[in-house]
């Protein structure tokens, strides 16, 4: 789900930026530092909207360095059970498939994809197919599922999802 | 199964009134699931109620038709619970429940990582075991089996080195290090090796099984194959190998069945613990300077003696310029080493030395060496004579061809073992032969120990210790042995015997077929260089106690008594110095060690009696099988760095056989150690 939350963060700047373009400096350190990054508690920071505000910079004694705390607003993707996503099929094989949903990793089980679906490894790309062969999902195509776990780590998230419900599979356009 | 049975009983201390059931049985539901719909079965309160399922599993059973009343206590249901049989990161990946917070059902967790490059994916041994299965049916109804291919020095070769950037059939990419460093990496692909995995791919699965890390494996995969149809997604790494020094324990995840229908191709056998279904595949060398720079680290654990140094697939070549020092190349070949060192001179600046790399002299004349010409657009054009993938296409059509033959034969029901199979299509390679060698086992040696007869052997091949009237083949080192003599008269009998050189034996050994003897033919007078066989040409592991002179440990830096101790490199004035505290030990304690000594006694220079004190105070825990096999390292660093420089004494003279052959294990292996010190001492100095 996303979220457009405001968030806060310290940049540390190191004495020689400091002159007429600091705060530009600051603003660009924030975007590099942030975006890109997964939390466990807001999931992955996908932009940064609007700096709000850049507090007073506090000077590390006998560093120099400086601290700017900085507080702005983000769109964020946190994933959560139970949530349907569209994802892309990154890996197919025969104990599941892997898939993508934007920055975020899933693993779908053999056992979750409908039990009419078979495993086929001889066609290239591998791809799970089902008996009449009128569905089939393969590397690159764009599926719908549900996730029933995520792994929430310091540095990302891992999610579990599952093709056993009502409309998810593969979506055509 | 039954363990893992919980029955959903009613949930509140009243009777309830089951309204509807939301699930099928025989249906899984995940944790949280609405199970059924209930109201109090007393009338008063009418509201509907869900009830949730507490546990993610299967229902196995319905016991509460809807619209029944169902007393406190009472048992609507069983549910099977999940039994987690595919995990990923630790989570269950059917019903999604975190299993580092379920503990005690740790003995339950899958454990069997069985996708090649993803190793936190991990499936239970029952399922394992279906999906292995499946694997092998598959397999034998596509009529095709498994090969693993190494990469480095089996299909291509890379270094890290600065090369000249117009080399052509080299390719350059840039793996990404941790943190902002990476490296540039320069890959060739050995001669045909498109034609090969195309042909290969026709009759095995291919997988990718190498000692590179994850990203250059991926990195060259996808130069060999840029539209994945070979490999697909099946490339295992460093990463996710089990052990760094084999890569055969990861062969029970990967292949549960069993490896009955897996084939290896490598160019290392130690990494695959010379397992029997290995094609031992010589090396491939385009970069003269590099060895395999995803080596694995030495193996010198109990179990294995067959100690080999980071680029151990080299190593064993250097001896057989030992065994000739005498033999010059032919002038050709130094001009074409000359023209590689000036093109390699003139662009390495810089050699980076950070990375793992070993720098070896692979001068061994044997090798077909790429010749380097320079056209007239800049690019620098090679020719690459290596044409050992059209053999290794032969072996491999013949495996399967005799594979599938066998697996009919068996009636199509019982799997044979291609760990059976290979050493009997190898082993039809020379039969019906008689050999009989001259000049190539040493007289000390028993013909059965030697190396070339297991190769021999391996080949199918029979061998005789003298002439008899079998004998097809003579295989002798140099003209004008009483056997070559021998067999020369015989020749003008019936059967004439065929009398080659031992590369005939090697080349056959190679190829896996039997080489045209006109090919490798005795010149009078001449002299055969290769005496030992080279690396690739390996006996079968079941050969029980085979002597490997050819393979031992070596340091980076390639000097002999580092291998022994590297606190032996010290400058002359520690070394005195410590001569000095041990001596005062010695003095003070009992003549524990004269005995020791005493093994040196037919020395009679002084200096070298002293080195070898210095051995046997500083090197108490060599024991003395290693030192038997640092003897050879004495020979060949001898010959790498000992041309230039005085020679103190003339070596120990080692006892003459009349066959004229260093022995290659006999007691004077102390004296030339003794000398070896000295003279590195010397050099160092």
């Amino acid at each position: 789900m996303f979220y457009h939350i405001s968030l806060e963060h310290e940049i540390l700047l190191h004495p020689r930026y400091f002159g007429p373009q600091l705060l530009d400096t600051v603003k660009q350190k924030l975007f590099t530092e942030v975006e890109g990054t997964c939390t466990g508690k807001y999931g992955f920071v996908i932009a940064v909207t609007r700096i709000e505000s850049i507090g007073a910079g506090l000077i590390q004694p006998g560093q120099g360095f400086v601290v700017y705390p900085v507080k702005y607003t983000a769109v964020v993707f946190r994933p959560f059970k139970g949530e349907v996503l569209d994802a892309i099929v990154t890996q197919v094989n025969k104990v599941g498939m892997f898939a993508q949903i934007g920055p975020l990793s899933c693993f779908i089980s053999h056992h979750s994809i409908p039990a009419d679906m078979e495993f086929c490894p001889n066609v290239n790309p591998p791809c799970y197919k089902s008996k009449q062969e009128d569905n089939v999902i393969q590397e690159e195509d764009v599926i719908r599922l549900k996730i029933v776990g995520t792994r929430v780590d310091a540095t990302g998230i891992f999610a579990i999802g599952t093709l056993m419900d009502d409309y998810l599979g593969l979506v055509t356009q | 199964m039954a363990d893992k049975a919980m029955s959903i009983s009613v949930p509140c201390e009243k009777p309830i009134k089951l309204e509807k059931w939301k699930v099928k049985q025989g249906a899984f539901v995940s944790q949280g699931q609405i199970l059924f719909l209930y109201s109090d079965s007393s009338g008063n309160d009418s509201q509907i109620k869900k009830y949730k399922a507490i546990r993610a599993g299967t229902i196995i059973a319905i016991k509460v038709k809807e619209g029944d009343v169902a007393q406190p206590g009472g048992c609507l249901a069983d549910l099977e619970e999940c039994r987690h049989p595919t995990v990923m990161k630790d989570m269950c990946a059917e019903c999604g429940a975190d299993l580092r917070a379920e503990e005690r059902k740790k003995q339950d967790v899958a454990i069997v990582p069985m996708v090649h490059s993803v190793p936190e994916l991990k499936v239970s041994e029952e399922l394992a075991l279906k999906l292995g299965r499946e694997d092998a049916d598959r397999l034998l109804k596509d009529r095709k089996l498994v090969l693993l291919v190494d990469l480095d020095q089996t299909l291509v070769h890379t270094t890290n080195d600065d090369i000249p950037p117009n080399l052509k059939g080299v390719l350059h990419f840039f793996l990404r290090g941790p943190g902002s460093n990476g490296r540039w990496c320069h890959t060739r692909l050995r001669p045909r090796t498109q034609e090969f995995l195309e042909s290969a791919s026709k009759n095995y699965e291919l997988h990718v099984c190498t000692f590179g890390a994850r990203q250059y494996a991926h990195a060259v995969t996808e130069l060999l194959d840029p539209k994945k149809k070979y490999f697909s997604h099946r490339i295992l790494s460093r990463d996710e190998c089990f052990d760094a020094r084999t890569k055969s324990a990861n062969l029970k995840a990967l292949f549960p069945c069993g490896d009955n229908m897996v084939c290896i191709i490598d160019d290392r056998e130690d990494v695959w613990k010379h397992a029997a279904n290995l094609i031992h595949v010589r090396p491939y060398s385009f970069f003269q300077t590099t060895g395999d720079i995803n080596a694995p680290p030495p193996l010198n654990d109990e179990k294995s003696k067959m100690i080999s140094g980071k680029n151990g697939s080299l190593l064993p070549q250097l001896p057989t310029l030992e065994a000739e020092p005498e033999k010059l190349e032919t002038i050709e070949n130094d001009i074409k080493k000359e023209s590689v060192e000036n093109n390699e001179n003139t662009n390495n600046v810089a050699k980076n030395k950070n990375n793992d790399k070993v720098d070896v002299l692979n001068e061994n004349p044997n090798e077909p060496e790429p010749k380097w010409l320079e056209t007239s657009d800049g690019q620098i054009e090679i020719e690459d004579p290596d044409d050992y993938l059209i053999y290794l296409e032969d072996i491999l059509l013949r495996i399967h061809r005799h594979f599938y033959d066998t697996y009919e034969k068996m009636g199509n029901k019982q799997i044979p073992d291609l760990k059976f199979i290979i050493p009997e299509v190898k082993s039809k390679v020379l039969a019906n032969t008689s050999l009989v060698f001259s000049g190539l086992v040493p007289t000390h040696q028993k013909l059965e120990t030697s190396r070339a007869y297991l190769v021999a052997r391996s080949l199918g091949a029979e061998v005789t210790q003298d002439l008899t009237e079998k004998t097809t083949h003579l295989v002798a080192v140099r003209s004008g042995t009483a056997k070559v003599n021998a067999s020369r008269r015989m020749g003008e009998g019936k059967a004439k015997v065929h009398v080659v050189t031992p590369e005939w034996l090697w080349a056959c050994a190679e190829r896996w077929e039997r080489v045209d003897e006109r090919l490798y033919p005795l010149q009078r007078g001449g002299q055969s260089s290769a005496r030992r066989p080279p690396a690739h040409c390996t006996s079968p592991p079941p050969a029980p106690p085979v002597p490997t002179p050819a393979l031992r440990k070596r340091t980076p830096s390639g000097r002999f008594m580092d291998t022994l101790n590297p606190l032996l490199s010290f400058s002359s004035d520690d070394i005195a110095d410590m001569d000095r505290e041990v001596e005062d030990i010695f003095n003070e304690s009992d003549e524990s060690s004269s005995d020791e000594e005493d093994k040196m006694g037919d020395d009679d220079d002084d200096e070298e009696n002293l080195s070898e004190n210095r051995l046997l105070a500083l090197e108490n825990t060599t024991n003395s099988q290693e030192r038997l096999q640092d003897k050879d390292e004495d020979n060949s660093s001898d010959s790498e760095t000992g041309t230039d420089r005085p020679k103190k004494r003339p070596r120990p003279s080692t006892p003459p056989s009349d066959d004229d052959i260093p022995p290659d294990d006999d007691d004077s292996s102390w004296n030339l150690m003794g000398a070896a010190l000295e003279r590195e001492f010397l050099a160092q100095d």
